[in-house]
């Protein structure tokens, strides 16, 4: 048995293994394709590593895009076998057979496993703002049972595998801004301080409503966030409330009512 | 024409008119045991009632839109059924841009914004499942344990845990909520929104879990009024 694990641990590691890297140069117009290497595998050896050691030693024209080689910069995203990981946090050793490494299909090619994600940075523009509370005195203080929800969304490290795995982005192109999006929404509408309720606006320029709560933007976060959990579903929840809700609208009509006569 | 087709996929999805035969499948499944309910009730059996019948049948639509409405339910059908995507690797999602998308936006999906009022009609049903249990216990007059009244008690706790569980109840606890510290029994209910977030973790889980057993329950009490010798007395304590 322990002869077993050690052959199969030799067949991981030690040993050469094939990588199949995609290779496209948009502006040559030729189409792209897989291109086969092999590298000497170390034990502990990631992803990256594999990809830095062809791009250093065996073609340098390999573009790839990495920074910090800790999960924590969210810059070498890309699919791995067709799922979209880290490439810094996916061990060799874990994946069997031939490792193929692809860009992140759900936004446009600059060049081989490097794309372009500038997108969410327009989109992250028309969010509406944080806007605190009137009159507060300075240094805002909260409560710690007040913080915890929107704390989790700030570990998100922008690596956007959440948006390239969402199939409504990806592949159907409809308006819905995706998971990442609505995250940062929730940590904003969650914050104590807040005065906004932006699920209004995620269902009605967000497109929240193509969400179908099939969690694969959950399964893929690196940093672990419960996004269709603990964002996607209170966000729809919150419009529910706002856009949905029979007698919530007409407690809202009324309780407006009274407010203007009021005046 | 085209202007037509919007009008219709607003109204009822494109992926209902693809030829889909996990679709298909789902629905007759769907509509056959629902006939099958209707024509074969169960009637009580030695104290024990059905958990289909209980209070009655006529409550069953709204128990299952509960369930078709259900964010767990949601993700099972929108990956299995509609394949919209069957799964998260690329090469294995069965979804792509040729397939037309509307997601929860068309008219028929948007009854899934009003999942909170079919967990209020569930609430109010989660009693009837404890009375049956108790009525079960009491059946000869004094108190009697048998396999039966074990099967309702599990089915009662799950029934439980799984309406305990659910998102739409987690906004309404406190979810809806941007600060916890502004109500009234702050700690408590900030205590309580973390139980239900800790359960809602599982909702899947116990979705799945408790739909096996109250279909186990069901057939289990059909055996027993078809006479296959199931059950057995545990202890019975008689009336003094």
């Amino acid at each position: 048995m322990k002869a077993e694990n050690k052959k199969e641990e030799g067949a991981k590691t030690g040993r050469t293994r094939k990588f199949k890297v995609y290779r496209e140069d948009p502006t040559d117009g030729k189409g792209g394709e897989y291109q086969e290497f092999d590298v000497q595998v170390e034990e502990g050896m990631v992803v990256l590593d594999a990809i830095t050691y062809i791009s250093q030693r065996v073609d340098p024209t390999l573009a790839v895009r990495w920074n910090c080689k800790a999960a924590r910069c969210g810059s070498c995203s890309a699919e791995i076998n067709g799922v979209p990981r880290l490439m810094c946090k996916t061990r060799v050793d874990t994946i069997d057979g031939t490792i193929t490494v692809g860009p992140m299909r759900a936004f446009p090619l600059v060049k081989d496993l490097v794309t372009d994600v500038s997108s969410n940075y327009e989109i992250e523009k028309l969010m509406p703002e944080f806007k605190p509370k009137e009159g507060i005195s300075s240094p805002w203080r909260m409560n710690e049972m007040d913080v915890g929800r929107s704390q989790e969304f700030r570990k998100c490290i922008e690596c956007f595998l959440c948006q390239d795995v969402c199939h409504v982005v990806r592949d159907h192109h409809a308006a819905y801004i995706g998971p990442r999006h609505v995250v940062k929404a929730a940590s904003l509408d969650m914050h104590p301080l807040d005065t906004l309720d932006r699920s209004e606006w995620l269902t009605a320029d967000g497109g929240l409503g193509y969400c179908n709560v099939t969690k694969c933007c959950q399964d893929v976060c690196p940093e672990h966030i419960k996004i269709t959990d603990n964002a996607i579903i209170p966000e729809k929840e919150r419009s529910a409330d706002s856009l949905y809700d029979p007698i919530i609208s007409l407690f809202r009509r009324f309780s407006k009512g009274k407010a203007d006569r009021k005046q | 024409m085209a202007q037509k087709n919007i009008a219709v996929s607003r109204l009822i999805p494109s992926e209902f008119f693809e030829p889909n035969l996990r679709l298909y499948s789902f629905i007759f499944l769907i509509a056959a045991a629902s006939i099958a309910l209707y024509l074969f009730p169960v009637g009580e059996f030695k104290g024990y009632i059905d958990p289909f019948y209980s209070p009655t049948i006529l409550v069953l639509p709204l128990v299952g839109l509960y369930r078709l409405t259900c964010y767990a339910y949601r993700k099972d059908y929108n990956r299995h059924v509609f394949k919209h995507p069957v799964a998260c690797p690329v090469y294995t999602r069965m979804d792509g841009p040729q397939r037309s998308y509307t997601g929860e936006t068309s008219s028929l999906f948007k009854v899934e914004n009003l999942h909170r009022y079919f967990l209020y009609s569930a609430i109010a049903i989660l009693p009837f499942f404890y009375y049956d249990l108790v009525l079960s216990l009491m059946y000869s007059g004094g108190i009697i344990l048998r396999i039966g009244s074990i099967v309702l008690a599990v089915n009662a706790v799950l029934i439980t845990l799984y309406v305990f569980s659910c998102h739409s109840l987690r906004s309404l606890i406190g979810g809806r909520k941007d600060c916890f510290s502004c109500m009234a029994n702050a700690s408590g209910r900030k205590k309580f929104y973390d139980v239900q977030s800790g359960l809602n973790a599982h909702h899947e889980q116990i979705a799945w879990a408790s739909l096996v057993f109250i279909v186990f329950t069901d057939l289990y009490m059909r055996a027993l009024s078809a006479g296959i010798p199931l059950d057995h007395v545990i202890f019975h304590i008689l009336k003094l």
